[in-house]
């Protein structure tokens, strides 16, 4: 059994440090590794990355993240996902890592995502340049979550987790305004979670949502984002399919065994 | 107009300055609840929920506030989920 911590949305900023700190000081024995939905900060500036980076650092356990649009705001996403890496964060974007949990292999697949909408009430890649840019984007998030998953499946994880800032799901958005879904998420996320395959999708970014949906496929979904789950993080505990634990223990350092996805 | 018949309007430039100012703040609600606005959610802090209420008084001035924001709880959880 695999168990995954998880929050996303958590916002902080200089303001704000050592918010979750008390709470994560004990992760370690709750959990085997952290998952962090993006929203990370409240205005994507490096430094505020900085602050994110403090409060992670040092858990004793792989912390694996995604960024949201919050951490884009300041055109200083790289910044903020640098000062993360620093101190071992691995942060996704259309790519996979390998965790080696107690001699299972564990696999996340990451990207932000974006929005479009879901099945039947979606926008399209048609007419002016900026509709289709917004519907290709999200395509191409979802291209390499799917990519990504399939890698993970290949490199024999016994245990694939898609991790994500936007919604693959409505499920998740139940307490949103239907009116803006489709600034939420979009189908192409959950289509690419249950072509890829994987035992849980994770996500944040809708604060009035809920936290439990599932793809058409039967992948359970969850949004971490953490006024939803009114908890500093929320814990899964997953079973290890038989015959996919790899041989060899002991835990490798998040993002040692990365495998891209482009 | 009067400021109900404009409410709407004010509703959202309100969200756009949450949105765009140091705040930042785009995952509460703001609704016409009648003659009043209702303000709800969950925030990151006391000086989040405190900011979001000046700018709301400032921008809906005249208008009656309703809110009902909370400020998130950072405690770990007391249990985990068993996904089988």
């Amino acid at each position: 059994m695999i168990r995954v911590a998880a929050v996303g949305d958590i916002h902080l900023g200089p303001g704000s440090a050592g918010t979750l700190r008390p709470a994560f000081e004990s992760l370690h024995e709750q959990a085997d590794l952290l998952l962090l939905a993006g929203d990370l900060t409240r205005h994507g500036t490096a430094e505020e990355g900085e602050v994110v980076a403090g409060e992670v650092a040092g858990l004793g356990i792989p912390v694996v993240a995604v960024l949201g649009n919050h951490d884009y705001q300041s055109d200083q996403e790289a910044e903020v996902a640098a000062a993360l890496d620093r101190v071992g964060v691995t942060v996704l974007e259309g790519e996979g890592t390998v965790l080696n949990i107690r001699g299972a292999r564990v696999g996340v697949a990451g990207t932000k995502g974006f929005g479009g909408g879901f099945a039947g009430r979606s926008g399209g890649e048609f007419g002016e340049p900026e509709m289709k840019d917004f519907i290709r984007y999200t395509r191409r998030c979802a291209d390499g979550l799917r990519k990504s998953l399939t890698m993970l499946a290949e490199a024999d994880c016994a245990v694939r987790i898609a991790l994500t800032h936007y919604a693959p799901v409505p499920d998740t958005l139940a307490g949103e305004p239907l009116e803006i879904y489709p600034f939420l998420g979009s189908y192409l996320l959950a289509e690419a979670v249950d072509e890829g395959g994987a035992d849980l999708a994770v996500h944040g970014h809708a604060h009035m949502g809920t936290e439990h949906g599932m793809t058409s496929e039967g992948v359970r979904v969850r949004n971490v984002a953490q006024p939803v789950i009114g908890r500093a993080f929320a814990v899964y505990h997953l079973p290890v399919h038989a015959g996919g634990a790899a041989a060899g223990g002991g835990g490798v350092k998040a993002g040692a065994d990365a495998v891209g996805a482009h | 107009m009067s400021a109900a018949d404009t409410a709407e309007y004010r509703i959202a430039h309100l969200r756009d300055r949450l949105a765009s100012e140091d705040i930042a703040e785009l995952g509460i609600r703001i609704e016409q609840r009648g003659t009043s606005v209702m303000l709800y959610g969950t925030v990151a802090s006391d000086d989040c929920r405190a900011e979001i209420l000046r700018i709301a008084r400032e921008e809906l001035a005249g208008l009656p506030l309703r809110e009902d924001l909370v400020v998130v709880c950072a405690d770990a959880p007391d249990h985990p989920e068993e996904l089988s």
